[in-house]
């Protein structure tokens, strides 16, 4: 008997699923059109059982709702960002945390390898890499080439840098550009170790050092 | 008088001392008896009853209302956790703990516009709303908005007059451009409060 009623609850669990994803994605309804939000919601119910999450591309088609762009553009942005978040959880491991495989998406669009994730992922296994992977990102916006950006941003982690540091870095980049550097080599610049206490963080490894971040033995 | 361990007399005694004393012969047979008629303890005998198969019946009446309550409880638990997130990263933050809210940074984002009518905010973090989150404007057209957001990294973009989105010039863009209006980002990393922004 108890088999039974294991097999009518998987049953009515199974036929209750579809509800729990349509209230996920509550939040396109009257922001789409129904052939657009059914897309949309066809693409995140297919993608969620390979653990990408909904929220980044529930945003994506608010984005372009919000924006006026039509339906298909709407849902070709929200099938890019699919594959963009699914790459990045294949790089960076099934317990990346949502915020990580957002900015981890960011910095493959940017140009990053998903080695690069790798890597700064099996170094780090157990720290948040979404800062990391984001300033890469931002500083390839600026127009620092892809492999620059990486390197400078692995040193900087192995080097122990605080999160808002790596964020001040980036700003002193920004800054170097808008005065005229090339984008490549201010981030290589900036990166060396000798120039870290004037790539504006200067409060952690001028003044009290942290201690290293944590590798994997 | 003083004994000495050399001393033959006293070495007698103390073998003699140091010897058992002899015990009857079934001694260790009766121990062992007794030790086997002692009741288990009371762990040890929800241990055993825990590991031991039992038959339940229920009938198919049961059996139904059970499966169906339990159905009731996954869609009702499930629908409640689907609510809670289907109202955004925004809502989230709202509901949740004290220790996370605490995680959180307040960036002020901030935007020069002298002639703009109106000017919101809108972005990842309030699923791209052009009027739920409306800027302050001072009197020299600054307009601001401090928004509490934990660590990560969101796009964004300044409404202005509600119908023209601005991207924030002060701050990266995000690489590529899906809809043909390029956004900003803003990153958050733990710590101090911050302020991001541009002029129009």
């Amino acid at each position: 008997m108890s088999v039974r009623i294991l097999g009518l609850t998987a049953v009515l669990g199974a036929l209750a699923l579809p509800a729990l994803a349509n209230a996920q994605t509550d939040r396109l309804t009257g922001r789409l059109d129904e052939r657009t939000r059914a897309a949309v919601t066809g693409i995140v119910d297919s993608v969620r059982g390979a653990g990408v999450p909904a929220d980044p591309l529930v945003n994506k088609a608010l984005e372009g709702a919000s924006k006026g762009a039509d339906g298909a553009r709407i849902v070709a942005a929200v099938r890019a960002l699919a594959a963009d978040l699914g790459r990045a959880r294949a790089a960076l491991g099934a317990r990346s945390t949502e915020p990580e495989l957002v900015a981890g998406a960011a910095a493959l669009r940017a140009g990053a390898s998903p080695a690069f994730l790798a890597r700064l992922r099996g170094d780090y296994p157990r720290e948040a890499l979404v800062v990391p992977l984001a300033v890469m990102a931002d500083l390839v916006a600026r127009g620092v080439p892809a492999d620059t950006a990486a390197q400078a941003v692995l040193a900087l982690v192995q080097a122990g840098v605080r999160e808002a540091d790596l964020v001040a870095f980036r700003q002193s980049v920004e800054r170097d550009i808008a005065l005229g550097a090339p984008a490549g080599a201010a981030a290589a610049v900036r990166a060396t170790a000798g120039d870290l206490a004037t790539a504006g963080v200067p409060s952690t490894l001028g003044q009290t050092p942290p201690p290293p971040r944590p590798r994997k033995p | 008088m003083h004994g000495s361990a050399e001393d033959p007399l006293v070495a007698r005694i103390v073998a003699e001392l140091r010897r058992p004393p002899p015990a009857h012969p079934d001694f260790d047979a009766r121990v062992m008896a007794a030790v086997r008629r002692a009741p288990p303890s009371l762990p040890a005998r929800t241990w055993t009853w825990l590991r031991e198969p039992r038959t339940l019946a229920v009938s198919p009446l049961s059996g139904l209302a059970v499966a169906a309550g339990l159905a009731a409880l996954f869609i009702v638990g499930g629908w409640a956790a689907a609510r809670s997130g289907a109202a955004g990263r925004t809502a989230r933050m709202a509901a949740a703990p004290a220790a996370e809210r605490d995680a959180q940074t307040l960036v002020t984002f901030v935007f020069m516009a002298p002639g703009a009518q109106s000017v919101a905010l809108a972005g990842d973090f309030d699923g791209w709303d052009r009027a739920r989150m409306p800027m302050r404007r001072d009197a020299s057209g600054l307009w601001t908005l401090d928004v509490p957001l934990p660590p990560g990294r969101y796009q964004y973009a300044f409404v202005v007059d509600g119908r023209r989105f601005v991207p924030d010039p002060a701050a990266p863009r995000a690489v590529g451009d899906d809809f043909g209006q390029p956004t900003s980002v803003v990153t958050v990393a733990g710590g101090a409060p911050r302020a991001v922004g541009g002029s129009l």
